[in-house]
């Protein structure tokens, strides 16, 4: 299972299928939530993430097409959009430190 | 990310409705669909990708407010980014959650993503959220989604 230092993280990937609903919405409140670190939000559609994403949030359901794009990086899956425990864990390790597994 | 439309860009007086009915989840989609078009945001064909996308993942977000929208192949069929506002009499069962108001989205671009952020916000504060669920007019529905002050001054 890949994983990365919180603080490593440098580009955040929000993936959803069309990128325009929810993902746009989870991008936008982590791009708040994550304003004070050098970190990049993005949200993009599963199959056009990039390859220099550090990590990608995803909803539960696209975590394995995810995990078929982008074998060789963490995945972290949520079931909420707002509020989601395993997002909240992303970003404190991501301003605190810790290891992000997906 | 490029350039950012206001809230009154994107969602048009016209397209709030707040008197709206529906029997189910997917008559609400289709409702929001229907005003998208109605609105000329969107083709036909967005209305069917909307409940494709809603049959994948519900876009149930929080607080009684679910974001319907179509799917990557359903783009093709927006016309200009728009929002809708439905704030139905009944409420919804939206997969065992209770859902009153629906924003549907259309959006070929990024330009919506300040607002939808500015929704989160709301949806995140439990009396925002009850004050938007309970707004009776549509320039109650706009204020309650304007951004808060303190966003402006940070951005």
């Amino acid at each position: 299972m890949p994983s990365i230092e919180g603080s490593d993280v440098r580009k955040l990937i929000v993936a959803c299928d069309a990128g325009m609903g929810s993902s746009a919405m989870l991008a936008g409140t982590l791009r708040g939530q994550l304003k004070k670190q050098n970190v990049t939000v993005e949200h993009k559609p599963v199959n056009e993430i990039p390859a220099d994403a550090d990590v990608i949030v995803v909803h539960e359901g696209l975590a394995d097409r995810a995990r078929g794009i982008a074998p060789d990086k963490p995945i972290v899956g949520f079931k909420v959009f707002l509020g989601d425990p395993a997002v909240t864990k992303v970003v404190n390790a991501i301003k605190d430190g810790g290891i992000i597994n997906g | 990310m490029g350039e950012q439309s206001s809230l009154t860009e994107l969602l048009d007086v016209s397209a709030i409705d707040l008197g709206a009915r529906a029997a189910s989840k997917e008559d609400a989609v289709r409702a929001c669909g229907d005003k998208l078009v109605e609105i000329g945001a969107v083709g036909p064909a967005y209305v069917e990708a909307m409940l494709e996308r809603e049959r994948t993942i519900s876009t149930y977000v929080g607080e009684g407010v679910a974001i319907p929208h179509g799917t990557l192949a359903g783009k093709d069929a927006v016309v200009r980014d728009a929002l809708c506002y439905l704030r139905f009499s009944d409420p919804v069962d939206w997969g065992g959650e209770e859902v009153t108001v629906c924003v549907g989205i259309a959006a070929a671009g990024d330009g919506h993503v300040d607002v939808l952020a500015a929704l989160a916000q709301v949806l995140m504060d439990p009396e925002q959220a009850a004050a938007l669920r309970a707004a009776q007019r549509p320039e109650d529905v706009l204020a309650a989604l304007a951004p808060r002050e303190e966003e402006e001054v940070s951005t």
